[in-house]
């Protein structure tokens, strides 16, 4: 045992050491503010370099896994978690109003700027939220309530900014909040 | 404003720093056999008088980003493939006056498909044959040796280009897309000419349509030139540029990208009323002169970004 713990902490400082040298930061005299990213382990591949299949790999390579998990399983055509247009979501946020819990108007499918916009009815006003998923604000999507009957008959709900009562029957007695 | 024409008067520059390549034969050049190449150093500092070169790049595609403050940015993606300078240019006009240009060429193309006169003229520059051949005006300080490979560490995050490209061609339209007119009433007794233009001129006086009436004919296809883009990342493993904004044209079409003329006059007339402080956009303190080429972006890092020199809208005001 101890002589495990040993070993892990010489080969730790040895693959620190390797580390700190790999993340010398080269200097950028043009700009003093600009940020620089940490430089790609492998250049990347001659086609790329020549521009085949250029934009799919930056679709990928611009989102944390994180968001592309969750781009994939809540939003993509084919996942089993996907949400539905008339189900209510909840998210948390970084900024103000921290949640928001609201009914999916519409889904805007377009990679990586997909996005969904969020209704509800807070204080006897009515509010909209658009959502970027992969913007870094988005800590969290959580289905709270499928819609009735597993999906409604339309792609976006526009209709239920003028009909109240059909919101309130989309939401039914459940008022959750994600916790 | 900033005219490369108002250069008259700076002919000492000429013989210290020109190396002129292109030869007594081309047909651009109206004296420049007069000239010899230079072997004095070439001024390697930017200045505020200075225009540098463009570059060729090809239009990828639109994503988006997210800055640092977690704003969204709508990019537009462009590409360097394989730019690089075909001869440096350099005419005296009748009037005495110089006129300054680098010959960029981008895109390599088989050697077969090049006419004999082109292959003659990359085999000069010693570079691959190319698709695509423009000239970019500069100041006499900012030639750049035949040969060179841009990158796109040529630009700085947080500069701004002008980006000139071919519109999307959307054939033949009428009025009312052309030209946004009106068109006439859907209903109460107009007959069949529900998007047409309408009247075309006066009457007996002047009895004709004025030349370069507004009318129906052939839309887009032509060279547009969208000003003051912002640089928001670039990406120099990839040679890519990330532009905030949209770029005229189809995806994959080239485009010509340059810094942005009005806002380098701007700086420039700063800098003579001595507001040091905003001859460059904010966060920009140099630009690679006379270019950002490949051995100089080997010295720096790849993907550099601009962050948003702005108060978080994300924060409330107090």
């Amino acid at each position: 045992m101890l002589s495990n713990l040993f070993k892990w902490t010489a080969s730790s400082s040895t693959r620190s050491m390797s580390t700190t040298v790999q993340a010398v930061i080269k200097p950028y005299p043009f700009s003093k503010t600009a940020i620089i990213h940490s430089e790609p382990y492998v250049p990347p591949p001659a086609p790329l370099v020549q521009g085949k299949g250029l934009m799919p790999y930056l679709q990928k390579n611009l989102t944390t896994p994180e968001k592309q998990t969750m781009l994939r399983e809540l939003f993509g055509r084919h996942s089993t978690k996907r949400i539905y247009p008339g189900s209510i979501v909840g998210v948390m946020l970084e900024h103000a109003p921290f949640t928001f819990t609201g009914v999916v108007l519409a889904i805007r499918r377009r990679g990586i700027d997909t996005s969904m916009v969020l209704r509800n009815v807070i204080q006897r006003t009515g509010v909209e939220m658009q959502l970027f998923v992969n913007s870094p604000h988005v800590k969290n999507i959580k289905v709270i309530q499928k819609p009735p009957k597993g999906r409604m008959k339309r792609a976006k709900l526009y209709y239920l900014r003028y009909s109240p009562e059909k919101m309130g029957a989309l939401a039914g007695s459940k008022k959750g909040t994600i916790v | 404003m900033l005219r490369l024409w108002a250069l008259k008067h700076k002919t000492s520059l000429i013989s210290k720093c020109l190396h002129n390549s292109s030869s007594l034969t081309a047909p651009t050049t109206a004296t420049s056999s007069a000239l010899t190449s230079a072997n004095a150093p070439l001024p390697t500092k930017w200045t505020p008088e200075s225009i540098r070169t463009g570059l060729i790049a090809r239009k990828r595609g639109m994503t988006v980003l997210w800055n640092d403050q977690g704003a969204r940015v709508p990019v537009t993606v462009l590409q360097l493939e394989n730019c690089q300078v075909t001869a440096n240019i350099v005419t005296i006009r009748q009037d005495k006056s110089e006129y300054h240009a680098v010959q960029v060429a981008a895109s390599d193309k088989p050697l077969k498909r090049t006419t004999r006169q082109m292959q003659g003229h990359f085999r000069k520059a010693k570079v691959n044959p190319k698709r695509i051949l423009k000239e970019f005006s500069i100041t006499p300080d900012a030639h750049v040796p035949v040969g060179t490979t841009f990158s796109a560490i040529h630009f700085v995050p947080g500069q701004y280009v002008d980006v000139i490209a071919k519109s999307i061609g959307k054939g033949f339209q009428g009025g009312m897309k052309r030209w946004n007119f009106k068109g006439l009433r859907a209903s109460h007794g107009v007959s069949i000419s529900h998007r047409s233009a309408g009247a075309t001129g006066a009457h007996q006086d002047p009895g004709r349509i004025w030349p370069g009436k507004k009318m129906a004919a052939r839309m887009g296809g032509q060279r547009i030139t969208t000003q003051n883009l912002a640089v928001v990342r670039v990406d120099s493993s990839l040679n890519l540029i990330y532009l905030r904004g949209a770029v005229p044209g189809v995806d994959d079409a080239q485009v010509m990208v340059r810094d942005a003329k009005k806002l380098t006059a701007v700086g420039c007339h700063n800098q003579a009323k001595g507001l040091y402080e905003k001859v460059l956009p904010k966060g920009v303190d140099d630009l690679p002169f006379p270019a950002g080429t490949l051995e100089m972006a080997k010295t720096l890092p790849s993907i550099v970004e601009a962050p948003a020199y702005r108060r978080s809208p994300f924060v409330p005001q107090e």
